[in-house]
């Protein structure tokens, strides 16, 4: 992004009833252009909110993250430079480069990187902390030639190599990759020495927007896309299974197919932290089966579900995985070597991520691992993230029958974890990515969240449950506020796994059981997507849901149908 | 030259956006109160951006007025040229 681009951006009205949103930037330069563009790439990450960006001293980076850790934001960006460790590594002191100087340099940066490290983890307590370490070169400090990896440069790097390697375990605290950086800003462009001397701003433009961007995407990262359908032939191996059979396709180095090889390993990594793989491909069933069943192959196939293999249009395909997946199409992404089955497809599923496979061009394969990683990629993994699969595999394979006999032979079981002050990670994230069941798709930050729970009043249950099928792990998350005879759930979302278990309603049941109301408040509001939740109300209301549609005690009992979990209810608090 | 003022005009409009299309060539550091060492750093940034130069510190001295950068400007290129 430019600064003149930046500047427009950041002083753009947000739209109208946009709520506030106030994000701390801490650095101990002069902050104004760097301001700039932090709140012009929040502005793209957070387009309905009011985005203001709060700066501190000038010199005083320590301070400045001090002070906003006891202020109201809702996320601190930490920008760290060398001479912020010690004023003799950057260029507006002149406190000395002596070799006699390197040692209580060493000594400075120690004990101020620790300093550092303890203000993040204190900040990070309570609020969503992204932290960009030093990324300018070192000046000339040290005596050896500019070849060399100085004694001197080496420690100073592993020094502070070891307070990011404790920081990157902490929970809340989210760092700028070293690497992504270096890619969008190369090194050798980063100093601007005339700024740094006139102004106090040692970035050159170009830099300042790269760390303003990989800031904005730690304190809102993209939702990860869900699912990944895959085509067959010269996308996942090299080769037309149709022509050279299953010994013909290759994915190794011999027969200069590797990148198909990377490009599996890829996959399985995704299947693995729980990223949904199908397969859609043109070939007779029989042939993929026995491409699928090759001992070399790294995806292995008890990965793939569904595999959908046959001569039909690829969006039709792509329609029954999606509702075998029970997901929506803007969820997940196509790749097919073949751009006019991209544009089939796509036509048809118009929110889909249609991606070509560049084959025959190893760079372009590589480059698209790394955007695998970051449409896919999570900062952390989870229980679920494992199940998953196996679960829609489950459902699909259960046969038709009684919906009352069926599920009161499943032998559901419904862990309820009541717990506002110390909420659950994935409660957080499973509201953030549900879309079908979703009250009214309202998205939070982390420091919005930690706000929303501490209301007055406030209650947050998460909702785990198994059957005889196995474990769904946490799906769904109910939370909201009590204010004298009424209930309000303003926040309610289920995974589109636990759909036609009845375990809506048992939530319904959860919060009359426990509450002494005789009526609920759901702030509902449709949405694009959220078809499944309007669905929920209009049969137990006997309608389309209103703007906030009550449901009163009787009425529950009247229309809630046979429910047969066994529940239990933790409460943490 | 007149792309040089529009240019230069943009560069204005983006650092300065409450000034009108007419005050802009009229613009100093007397007449716009938010023209401070500040803004002429913020101004110096986006002209650096905008024309693709390096401008010396010692040059700033003659970022007083929107005349007086243009003159600048266009001496920079007549020099370059």
């Amino acid at each position: 992004m430019k600064f003149a681009d930046a500047l427009k951006t950041a002083r753009a009205e947000p739209p109208a009833g946009a709520q506030p949103l106030s994000i701390a930037l801490v650095c101990g330069c002069t902050a104004d252009v760097l301001q700039t563009f932090l709140t012009a790439h929040l502005r793209r990450v957070f387009p309905d909110r009011r985005v203001t960006v709060e700066t501190g001293l000038y010199g005083d980076c320590l301070g400045n993250l001090q002070r906003a850790s006891q202020s109201a934001h809702l996320g601190i960006a930490v920008v760290v430079e060398w001479a912020d460790l010690d004023a003799r590594l950057g260029l507006r002191q002149t406190g000395g480069w002596s070799p006699n100087d390197l040692p209580d340099i060493l000594a400075t940066l120690d004990a101020r990187a620790a300093h550092f490290e303890a203000a993040v983890q204190t900040a990070a307590a309570s609020t969503p902390v992204a932290v960009c370490l030093p990324t300018l070169p070192l000046p000339p400090v040290a005596f050896t030639p500019g070849w060399t990896a100085s004694n001197f440069e080496t420690r100073l790097r592993s020094r502070l190599q070891f307070a990011a390697l404790r920081l990157s375990d902490s929970p809340n605290v989210g760092l700028v990759s070293a690497q992504r950086l270096d890619h969008l800003s190369p090194p050798a462009g980063r100093l601007n020495v005339k700024s740094d001397l006139l102004s106090g701003f040692p970035y050159q433009t170009t830099h300042a927007s790269a760390v303003a961007e990989m800031l904005a995407a730690l304190l809102r990262p993209p939702a990860p896309k869900k699912g990944l359908i895959t085509d067959l032939d010269d996308t996942l191996w090299r080769g037309l299974l149709g022509e050279v059979g299953a010994d013909g396709v290759s994915w190794n180095l011999d027969r200069r197919s590797h990148a198909h090889g990377l490009y599996q390993q890829m996959l399985q990594s995704l299947a693995d932290a729980g990223v949904l793989i199908a397969v859609a491909s043109k070939n007779g069933p029989l042939r993929v089966e026995e491409a699928l069943r090759r001992p070399d192959l790294l995806l292995k196939p008890d990965r793939l579900f569904p595999v959908e293999a046959n001569w039909g249009p690829k969006s039709e395909s792509i329609g029954r995985i999606l509702r075998a997946w029970n997901v929506g199409a803007d969820s997940v992404v196509f790749i097919d070597d073949s751009p006019l089955e991209l544009a089939e497809v796509k036509a048809a599923h118009p929110g889909l991520e249609a991606v070509l496979f560049p084959k025959n061009d190893d760079q372009a394969v590589y480059d698209l691992l790394w955007r695998l990683r970051d449409l896919f990629g999570k900062s952390a993994l989870r229980a679920e993230d494992h199940i998953r699969r196996d679960s829609l595999r489950r459902a699909a394979e259960a046969p038709a029958a009684d919906p009352d006999a069926f599920l009161r032979g499943m032998d559901g079981e419904i862990v309820v974890a009541a717990d506002a002050a110390a909420p659950d990670p994935r409660a957080l994230e499973l509201v953030n990515k549900t879309n079908q069941f979703n009250l009214n798709g309202r998205r939070f930050s982390e420091g919005e969240w930690r706000s929303y729970l501490h209301r007055p009043g406030g209650f947050l249950y998460v909702v785990a449950y198994k059957d005889k099928f196995g474990p769904l792990g946490k799906i769904a998350v109910i939370a909201g506020r009590r204010d004298g005879a009424v209930l309000l759930v303003d926040t309610w979302v289920m995974s589109c796994r636990a759909f036609s278990r009845r375990i809506e309603h048992q939530c319904v049941r959860l919060l009359f059981d426990r509450f002494p109301v005789e009526e609920i408040a759901f702030d509902y509001r449709p949405t694009d997507r959220n078809g499944p939740c309007q669905d929920f109300f209009a049969a137990l209301l006997g309608g389309a849901p209103s703007d906030v549609p009550r449901l009163t005690r009787d009425l529950f009992a009247s229309e809630c149908p046979p429910l047969f979990h066994r529940v239990k209810v933790i409460d943490h608090g | 030259m007149d792309n040089f003022r529009d240019r230069l005009s943009s560069c204005f409009s983006t650092v300065f956006p409450d000034l009108s299309a007419e005050e802009i060539p009229l613009a100093s550091m007397a007449s716009v109160g938010k023209w401070d060492s500040l803004a002429t750093i913020t101004l110096l940034t986006v002209i650096e951006e905008e024309f693709d130069l390096q401008i010396p510190p010692d040059d700033l001295e003659q970022f007083a007025s929107f005349d007086l950068i243009l003159d600048y400007l266009e001496g920079r290129c007549a020099h370059v040229s």
